[in-house]
């Protein structure tokens, strides 16, 4: 898996459980769960009565709604918005009577209940994004969604520039963080890639980004800036592809800063049995202490304790 | 930010992972298996046959499955135990992050070892958990103790006990378990070579016998749904025996199979193996001819073989645990059998004493108590058991945290707080 799936694998396969004939495992459900970003979902469903609520509660729910949140899920999940449960911030709910008849279709709308994170991060964006093609510029949009690290989105003449500010806990994963990312410039070079968006990193604050008064002064806090041209978000499937991934863009690097350690463990691990076997071949067949030294004569010595 | 723990329970067969909460249940049961591509799992030394990121080229669970055609299944894990580590790193790189999606630093985790594990084996994970992944704290629980705790009733705070005899039965192997005060009796462990593979077997055969309508390709396939669907434990066989052929028409029933390539239908008759297929684990010599003892002797050795003062603890809470122990009523046959055992001893020590002592005055011994609790979370026992303690308050208290992994090293993980001490 090289790319992080979007969609939330829980929720969709306890949606379609939830609703199938020929599943008699699930019939009430009432979980708690947990996505990336510090996302909890909550997944209440009744078989007998038919019926699946979803409520999520995310960081920065209320500047997502400053920036147009309100719309973007009322084109997704229009007829299926209900009250927010307590203590969550959004909730959706899907009843047996409302299932389209095909397969595909009940597929696909299972598919947009598991994107509904996406969906709600989606607003900041396609809103700079329509902005830019009016060649009007916005706002700096922030999105505080998660403890310590913000999206900032906002439009500019004729490009939009989205930063992700990110923590590193520990040192060496600044480090491969670095170096992941020098790698992302050197990779633009190849002719396969020189469309992708450009991508910057930075360890201060880029200039867009000084006056705001929200900044955290942290050693531990890098910028990762990217700079997409209206090629990255012509209307369609491209556009819903750069929503899709973007946000998901500090996860991948967290996920693949932890693959490589798993990579380099793995080798690790490959050395340590490589000296071990140098080791054992050192090891003399017989103790020396089992040695019987003889002298020509034929006597042997024998040690005074 | 207060996000649920992580419960992952690694058995050798299946894994069952989820985030832990109140109502939930173990949100993935996948198998314990990964697939890679040929040659990829031990190649040499080699750094220069790196090429790109191969490395994350592998599926887990029936996901492997579905691609073993071009990717090799390994299984990291064997009797209990991880035997390829850096398999089993990738295992958790993919449940973690395509299975539960959740991001390690943000998290508790529990996780499960077997009885006996070496610890060895618990700095391993120990590294992998804080050195790869960053996880904010962990717990390795031995899947007994978790076992136990799953039996727990809710309204019965009082009687959470962490003492107890676990009887835990697979697909590959059943253990029988003592714990006292949540450390394991290691001493008197107890392994049956009867579990429910051997069931389905059993059951095979004895179609195999009589049916000629089943087709030789799928006969495994049938007979483990059949075992699942219609088998029971029963009182006395030979009465069982007698009720079958008074009234044919009650009992036996009709499982009616497709042919998954031809699409044509067969039917099969179920009859006695629907009570002998669990009876194998009370008369084993009916199947098998090295091993004879039934599973109460057993459990009863087991008890005996550990301190006397623990004994009374142990038979009064005798827990089931593993998806072969879910048959109809085996709970009750079990502890019908074990009294038995048990109340003969003390019928013979009462007439022993009364010869020694030579007298005929009426001698009386302090009934032992014996119960064996069935629940309905049996089957996923561990992983419940794991969501019971990492919901409770203490649960951050007890894990080990980066910041001590970080000061100590892995070594930290050498020694588990138990949970009774604070319950």
């Amino acid at each position: 898996m090289i790319l992080l799936e979007v969609h939330n694998k829980i929720i969709y396969e306890k949606i379609a459980q939830a609703f199938s004939s020929t599943d008699e495992k699930a019939d009430n459900i009432t979980e708690q769960l947990a996505d990336l970003d510090g996302v909890i979902y909550h997944l209440t469903s009744s078989k007998k009565e038919g019926y699946v609520v979803l409520s999520i509660s995310m960081n920065g729910y209320s500047q997502l709604v400053k920036f147009g949140a309100d719309e973007v899920l009322r084109r997704e999940y229009g007829p299926y918005i209900v009250e927010p449960e307590s203590g969550y911030d959004f909730s959706i709910c899907l009843n047996q009577q409302d299932l389209p008849a095909t397969e595909e279709e009940r597929d696909a709308l299972y598919k947009k209940f598991s994107l509904l994170k996406r969906n709600l991060l989606a607003a900041p964006f396609e809103k700079a994004f329509i902005a830019q093609e009016n060649k009007q510029t916005t706002e700096i949009m922030e999105v505080p969604y998660r403890d310590n690290e913000s999206i900032y989105v906002f439009a500019l003449q004729d490009h939009v520039t989205v930063i992700f500010s990110t923590e590193f806990k520990e040192d060496t994963d600044k480090i491969f963080g670095k170096v992941f990312l020098q790698e992302f410039a050197d990779a633009r070079r190849q002719p396969a890639v020189q469309t992708a968006p450009q991508v910057l990193f930075s360890k201060e604050p880029p200039l867009e980004l000084r006056n705001l008064n929200t900044l955290r002064d942290s050693e531990d806090i890098n910028y990762v800036t990217f700079v997409l041209f209206p090629r990255h978000y012509t209307e369609g499937p491209v556009r819903e592809q750069t929503i899709s991934n973007i946000p998901l863009f500090r996860d991948y690097l967290h996920y693949h800063i932890k693959c490589s350690k798993a990579y380099m463990h793995s080798r690790m691990r490959a050395r340590v049995d490589s000296f071990l076997k140098v080791l054992n071949r050192a090891k003399p067949e017989v103790a020396l202490d089992q040695i019987e030294k003889k002298t020509a004569s034929g006597r042997t010595f024998r040690k005074f304790k | 930010m207060n996000l649920p723990p992580v419960v992952i329970d690694n058995g050798t067969g299946y894994t069952k992972m989820g985030f832990a909460g109140l109502k939930n249940h173990p949100q993935f049961v996948i198998p314990t298996v990964i697939g890679t591509r040929e040659g990829n799992a031990d190649r040499g030394n080699n750094l220069a046959s790196k090429r790109g990121i191969e490395d994350l080229n592998f599926y887990i669970g029936d996901e492997a499955i579905a691609n073993s055609k071009t990717y090799s299944l390994n299984y990291p894990i064997r009797h209990g135990q991880v035997e390829n580590w850096d398999l089993m790193e990738k295992f958790y790189q993919a449940s973690i992050f395509q299975y539960l999606k959740c991001e390690p630093e943000d998290h508790l985790f529990l996780l499960t070892e077997p009885p006996l594990n070496q610890p060895e084996n618990r700095e391993y994970l120990a590294e992998i958990m804080f050195e790869s992944f960053g996880v904010k704290g962990m717990y390795i629980a031995v899947q007994a103790m978790l076992a136990l705790a799953a039996s727990w009733k809710k309204s019965e705070r009082s009687n959470w006990t962490l003492t107890g005899t676990v009887i835990d039965s697979g697909d590959g192997v059943t253990h029988v378990i003592p714990l006292a005060e949540g450390y394991v009796i290691g001493s008197s462990i107890k392994h049956i070579p009867i579990a429910g593979r051997d069931i389905t077997y059993f059951v095979q055969q004895l179609l195999r016998e009589r049916e000629n309508s089943i087709p030789p390709e799928e006969s495994m396939e049938v007979a483990k749904r059949i075992k699942e669907m219609y088998s029971y434990t029963c009182n006395d066989i030979v009465k069982e025996f007698k009720k079958y052929d008074a009234e044919p028409s009650k009992w036996f029933k009709e499982y009616i199979g497709q042919h998954s390539v031809t699409k044509k239908e067969y039917k099969v008759d179920v009859g006695y193996e629907r009570f002998l297929g669990p009876e194998i684990f009370f008369n084993p010599e009916i199947s098998n001819s090295d091993f004879t003892t039934p599973i109460s002797t057993v459990v009863d050795d087991v008890i005996q073989s550990c301190p006397i003062d623990t004994r009374r603890g142990l038979y009064r809470n005798i827990v089931l645990s593993g998806g072969s122990t879910m048959f109809k009523d085996f709970g009750k046959r079990l502890q019908r059998d074990i009294k038995r055992v048990v109340d003969a001893r003390i019928q013979r020590s009462i007439e022993l004493t009364k010869k020694v002592l030579k007298t005929d005055a009426d001698i009386q011994s302090n009934a032992i108590e014996v119960n064996v609790i069935s629940h309905k979370r049996q089957r996923y026992a561990v992983w419940y058991g794991g969501n019971i303690l990492s919901t409770t308050e203490a649960f951050p208290k007890h894990c080990h945290t980066k910041a001590e992994y970080d000061e100590i090293g892995p070594s930290i993980c050498r020694y588990n707080k138990v949970f009774g001490s604070v319950l």
